[in-house]
């Protein structure tokens, strides 16, 4: 980060693609206009966008710092910054601040198995986490992939799917909510799913970041398979504005969201007065 | 060591040129009726003996700051350093509020450099209340009408003069080399004048009610009924926090000349009392109601601030409830949480909680 918190950093649009069936999800591989940046990371920071002249907004990166080619983030269109920022097209600039929060505890996670339970466009810092496990592969124990989406052509990252289904060292288990046509995977909720793999919670940890319905249903199966409340994590959202703790909005409790957080244990979350 | 010299009123002139020749000075000016803090140039623009409607926070943080100015995909961050700032008559309980956002802006995994630099080579010269209002209670706060705390220089009004007197070193400084050929040193008389007037201010004040407790019962009372009854009596208009020394909370919009893809970032003062504050894009707010807006308020003031920074954020110079169209007064609602919290058991909180989401 710079000196000043608030000054975004030029970034250029390397790569975009439409990341879902419905067209309201973009992936967006960017690079830095200035090549000498230094930027270090670790799966489950995020970033503010800035689109000057529209505003900014926070989103997880989706990249993993293994990859040092680019930085990637998948944009939802839904308010003001995330329509301005479907319209960018290759080589467009825009303005980055980060890397902000704090992460998901990948040090704790080593020699362990590690668990990833993701739910729709919620899969972004979860394809980050994965990304930085497989490719320290050899860190860490098994690792188990539950992700599941209303429907197929809602999944994020298709393609990488498939990739890691063929690798043979990490489980992967695809869902979707009701049957569809060539599907022959897995059908049915992510919670039902999960209480169906079983995990073991022996020597591991569970990661959870979904729509909010997903992770209050998914939080009693990971207990009931015994996962102990401080081995799992989840990431959340709230609306936000600096990023660094100053502009008093994300708080839940003592806690803000972007400087306590995003990444916080379920444990952590069960001691906060705020209905999260 | 601290130096204390007599300042006629009529003279106040020269310490109001030799603070405007090395700093941008704010003060207490009469407009339209309010007391408000606005850049001085010379000594008979000053209200000193008025209550100072909004806080002295606006010297080191504007209510519209400017954080970069663009033009198409180039911005720039606003360059070089203006005057250091000086702010004449804050009132202790201001003075004291600067130290509050010291700690906002200048602590934590990062500082604010727009804050903390002004801050820092600033000189703030308090003024000791003689006659505290009926809504005052910094003396409730942990402090009191003639506490130097944050405060460089206190100046205590003695009729026709004031005792000025050096708090730090830097007051010290300022004192030695403002008046370096005519100091006039107070007389017994003088100094004896200034002790009434500070006896007089102390005593005036309501006995000190005791909100040790607030927090302790704050802990209980998340799910209280007294949240909705409290609530009814807010317009949640956020006049308060506007008015307020310690509140800081800020939004960020970008202002684009009309046509043109030219315009500013700019922070603005904002308002946890607004349903736009936390709404998110998606249309879900996580404070949708009044009371989970005023149960933020008072817990920010009174619990998580203390969590985080040791003290409450709230240094009792009364504004909101003085200025407040509806007679909203925060010492019923500390006194209220306090009562309320003994007769309220702790609650065992459960671990199975309703978690959102995630990205």
């Amino acid at each position: 980060m710079p000196d000043n918190p608030y000054v975004p950093i030029p970034v250029r649009v390397q790569n975009v693609r439409v990341e879902s069936d419905d067209r309201t999800l973009r992936t967006y591989d960017l690079v830095f206009a200035d090549d000498a940046e230094p930027f270090e990371y670790l799966p489950g920071q995020f970033c503010q966008l800035s689109i000057l002249g529209k505003g900014e907004a926070a989103f997880g990166i989706a990249s993993s710092p293994t990859e040092r080619e680019f930085l990637r983030f998948t944009v939802n269109r839904v308010g003001t910054v995330t329509t301005a920022l479907h319209y960018l097209k290759e080589g467009e600039e825009l303005g980055l601040r980060g890397p902000l929060g704090n992460h998901y505890p990948v040090e704790k996670f080593k020699g362990q198995n590690v668990v990833l339970v993701g739910g729709g466009f919620a899969f972004t810092t979860l394809r980050s986490l994965a990304a930085y496990l497989l490719a320290n592969r050899s860190d860490y124990g098994d690792i188990t992939v539950i992700y599941g989406a209303r429907r197929p052509g809602l999944l994020l990252y298709r393609d990488e799917l498939t990739e890691w289904e063929k690798r043979g060292d990490v489980a992967v288990h695809l869902t979707i909510d009701e049957p569809a046509a060539g599907w022959d995977k897995a059908v049915g909720f992510v919670p039902t799913v999960t209480g169906k793999v079983r995990p073991s919670p022996k020597d591991a940890w569970a990661v959870v970041c979904g729509p909010p319905v997903m992770i209050k249903y998914t939080m009693p199966v990971l207990l009931d398979l015994g996962f102990a409340p401080d081995r799992i994590y989840t990431s959340l959202e709230r609306r936000m504005k600096c990023g660094v703790g100053k502009c008093g909005r994300c708080n839940i409790g003592p806690k803000y969201v972007c400087t306590d957080g995003p990444v916080f244990s379920y444990a952590e979350l069960a001691s906060l007065p705020e209905g999260v | 060591m601290s130096s204390s010299l007599r300042i006629a009123k009529p003279d106040l002139d020269q310490l109001v040129s030799a603070l405007t020749s090395r700093y941008r000075l704010f003060g207490p000016v009469d407009v339209d009726g309010s007391t408000v803090l606005r850049e001085v140039k010379s000594a008979d623009e000053l209200a000193l003996g008025a209550a100072l409607d909004g806080s002295v926070k606006a010297a080191f943080f504007p209510q519209t700051e400017t954080l970069l100015t663009y033009d198409g995909t180039v911005s720039e961050a606003p360059s070089g350093r203006d005057k250091p700032t000086a702010v004449i008559g804050a009132r202790p309980c201001d003075a004291r509020s600067l130290l509050l956002l010291d700690k906002v802006f200048g602590t934590g995994k990062y500082w604010d450099p727009l804050w903390q630099r002004r801050h820092d080579d600033s000189l703030v010269i308090g003024l000791g209340c003689s006659a505290p209002l009926e809504t005052c209670f910094c003396n409730l706060m942990g402090s009191g009408p003639f506490d130097a705390e944050g405060s460089d220089i206190m100046l205590t009004d003695i009729g026709d003069a004031f005792v000025a007197e050096s708090c730090t070193d830097k007051g010290e400084r300022f004192l030695k080399t403002a008046y370096k050929s005519q100091v006039q040193r107070p007389s017994q008389a003088d100094l004896d004048k200034a002790g009434e007037a500070r006896s007089k201010a102390l005593a005036s004040l309501a006995p000190a009610a005791n909100y040790s407790g607030v927090k302790t019962a704050l802990a209980k009372l998340w799910d209280s009924a007294l949240w909705d009854e409290i609530a009814l009596g807010c317009l949640s208009c956020g006049a308060c926090a506007y008015l307020c020394p310690t509140c800081h909370c800020f939004d960020v919009q970008d202002e684009t000349a009309p046509g043109t893809q030219q315009g500013r970032r700019v922070r603005i003062w904002d308002t946890c009392q607004s349903a736009l504050f936390t709404k998110e894009a998606s249309g879900h707010n996580p404070r949708p109601s009044a009371k989970d807006r005023i149960r933020q308020r008072v817990m920010h003031k009174f619990s998580y601030f203390v969590d985080n920074y040791g003290e409450a954020a709230c240094v009792g110079c009364g504004r909101c409830i003085r200025l407040c169209p509806v007679d909203f007064d925060v010492r019923v609602v500390l006194e209220r949480v306090i009562a309320e919290g003994r007769r309220t058991k702790d609650k065992e909180r459960g671990t199975k909680k309703d978690v959102r989401h995630a990205g």
